[in-house]
């Protein structure tokens, strides 16, 4: 509708970038958040508290020097991407859910909402956890501690107990993120022109939310395993200091 | 028994002052429907606060739902003004209509807007068949009953603005051709003869303001008044458009 002047180039890479958008929220990002939902439910697995969560962790750090590069390629830089074109059809877009109150709508809305949430909670978690936050007072997570005792659910548990709305945060971290893929696989299968008819649409509907409950009951299950994982089985120097100790990598 | 409708409109002189709204009282009448409402105003027009005003301009023409000309927004819904009934307004729960102009187009005066961006986009994906020569060309191709069943309904469009003006992606922050467009590309890429046509339109498609700057709400199916499956040809538009790409970069 604006009269912006558009150049041939901008023309040219539209399609192709929007559609990087798409494909970047799927495949690197949605794929990431379903395996890494999944790894930290394995908190609660029985045997010997958090050993399960270790041994998982241990064998994506087995990459060793590898392992920046593939966090960085694999899922920063797309994450990003995703990020910043997600802000800019946010400013693009005018939302009237208010004035028309259709589910279709109102998912719309919740879908921009929920990206925003999102980028803020990730923000917050990566400080918190990831060594790249040690710097600042964050980067909790550790695998293990000077004397080599895995210390990976532990310190990770510490974090999330260290204030009472911690847990709170990742709840709503956890929900939004999960709509956020659940609907936009739904969305995204109407952008590539996958589900066309309305009643394929439903199904697919019917198919997403699905997904998105079972995502949501792994999330929370593993958020629940953390809060209540008994911190003081683990070393308890690394845990007393783990949310102010700048983190060394296991 | 006579009784009173509150009415309130969002009136405007011309396109560049502000607007204001004026409230009149119009005596109701059996089967009214917004039309008739502006028709009783223009015949008497005082406020309800009694005092003189000018009419209230809005536009109207087939007062049968087929030009799209008298579209605008009652109750906070887009709508055409002709088949928005009184009685259905007031058994919806309405106690007062309220009458705005579309906010998607530029205002001419009171409730008349100007709708030619629709008629540009169309222009820009070149929403007809071409059909060359003043020779005869002979009888067209031969149209299936399946075909004519999916062509139908797109047909029915009468670039109301119904959709654009309840789509939140079409805005004056985007270049967005809106669902409309859209749906008349799908057609004419649909039509036998349409087809010469239909790398043109999916260029325009696959460019700045097409298919990709859609965020699925699906309002638009949802107010089209001639019930048109915007979101079928939507989707349709959005694999075409990827093969279309795809064909480009690997050089067909
Ligand atoms: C947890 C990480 C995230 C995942 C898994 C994810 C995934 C997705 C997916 C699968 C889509 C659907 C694309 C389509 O319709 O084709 C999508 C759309 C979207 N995402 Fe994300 N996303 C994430 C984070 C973010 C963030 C941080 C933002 C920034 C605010 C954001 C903003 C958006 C927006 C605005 C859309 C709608 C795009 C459109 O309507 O075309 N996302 N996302
Ligand atoms: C049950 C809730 C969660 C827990 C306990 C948790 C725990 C962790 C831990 C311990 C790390 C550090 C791993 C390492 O440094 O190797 C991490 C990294 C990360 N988390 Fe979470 N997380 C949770 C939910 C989420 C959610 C909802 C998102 C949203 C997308 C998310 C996104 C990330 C990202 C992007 C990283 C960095 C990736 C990487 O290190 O490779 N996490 N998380
Ligand atoms: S698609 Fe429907 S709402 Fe949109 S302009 Fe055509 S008739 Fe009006
Ligand atoms: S589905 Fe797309 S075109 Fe239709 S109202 Fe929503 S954003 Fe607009
Ligand atoms: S006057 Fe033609 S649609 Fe209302």
């Amino acid at each position: 509708m604006a009269d912006q002047p558009v150049s041939p180039t901008q023309d040219k890479y539209y399609f192709l970038v929007r559609r990087l958008h798409s494909l970047t929220g799927l495949v690197p990002v949605g794929i990431f958040l379903c395996v890494h939902l999944a790894t930290n439910a394995t908190v609660m697995a029985p045997g010997e508290p958090g050993a399960m969560f270790q041994e998982s962790i241990e064998r994506i750090h087995a990459l060793g020097p590898l392992l920046v590069p593939v966090e960085i390629v694999g899922i920063f830089i797309p994450l990003l991407f995703h990020t910043l074109l997600g802000f800019q059809i946010i400013f693009t877009s005018r939302s009237n859910a208010q004035q028309y109150r259709y589910g279709g709508n109102v998912r719309y809305m919740l879908q921009r909402t929920s990206g925003m949430i999102a980028f803020v909670f990730i923000l917050y978690h990566l400080w918190q956890m990831h060594w790249f936050g040690a710097g600042l007072g964050g980067g909790a997570f550790e695998l293990h501690d000077e004397a080599g005792v895995a210390t990976g659910a532990a310190t990770t548990a510490a974090a999330i107990q260290s204030a009472w709305w911690v847990v709170w945060a990742y709840r709503l971290g956890i929900v939004a993120t999960v709509f956020h893929l659940a609907n936009g696989i739904w969305t995204s299968l109407i952008t590539w022109g996958i589900t066309i008819r309305p009643n394929t649409q439903r199904v697919s509907g019917y198919a997403c939310t699905a997904l998105g409950v079972v995502l949501c009951a792994v999330g929370l299950g593993a958020l629940r395993g953390f809060a209540t994982f008994d911190v003081t089985s683990a070393d308890p120097e690394a845990v007393m200091s783990s949310g102010t100790r700048p983190a060394e990598r296991g | 028994m006579s009784r009173t409708l509150e009415v309130k409109v969002l009136r405007q002189a011309d396109p560049h002052s502000g607007s204001h709204w004026e409230t009149f009282d119009v005596a109701y009448e059996a089967g009214m429907n917004v039309t008739t409402v502006m028709q009783r105003i223009a015949a008497n027009p005082v406020t309800a606060d009694h005092r003189d005003t000018t009419p209230v301009a809005y536009d109207a023409c087939c007062l049968e739902e087929v030009c799209g000309a008298c579209t605008m927004v009652i109750n906070d819904r887009v709508r055409q003004a002709c088949s928005a009934l009184v009685d259905t307004l007031l058994a919806d729960g309405a106690g007062v209509i309220e009458v705005r102009p579309m906010t998607k187009f530029p205002v001419i005066r009171d409730l008349v807007v100007d709708r030619s961006p629709m008629f540009q986009s169309l222009k820009r994906v070149k929403a007809w068949v071409r059909v060359d020569g003043y020779y005869d060309l002979g009888s067209g191709p031969r149209v299936t009953r399946q075909e004519q069943e999916e062509a139908y309904p797109l047909s029915r469009c009468m670039s109301c603005g119904c959709c654009v003006e309840a789509c939140p992606q079409f805005n004056d922050h985007s270049a967005f051709i809106g669902p409309a467009t859209i749906s008349q590309a799908v057609l004419f890429n649909s039509h036998p003869t349409g087809k010469v046509d239909r790398d043109d339109r999916l260029a325009v498609l696959s460019g700045v303001g097409g298919i990709v700057d859609c965020g699925n709400s699906q309002n638009c199916v949802k107010v089209c008044p001639k019930d048109i499956p915007l979101t079928d040809s939507i989707a349709k538009a959005g694999r075409d458009t990827t093969t279309y790409k795809i064909r480009q970069w690997f050089g067909r």
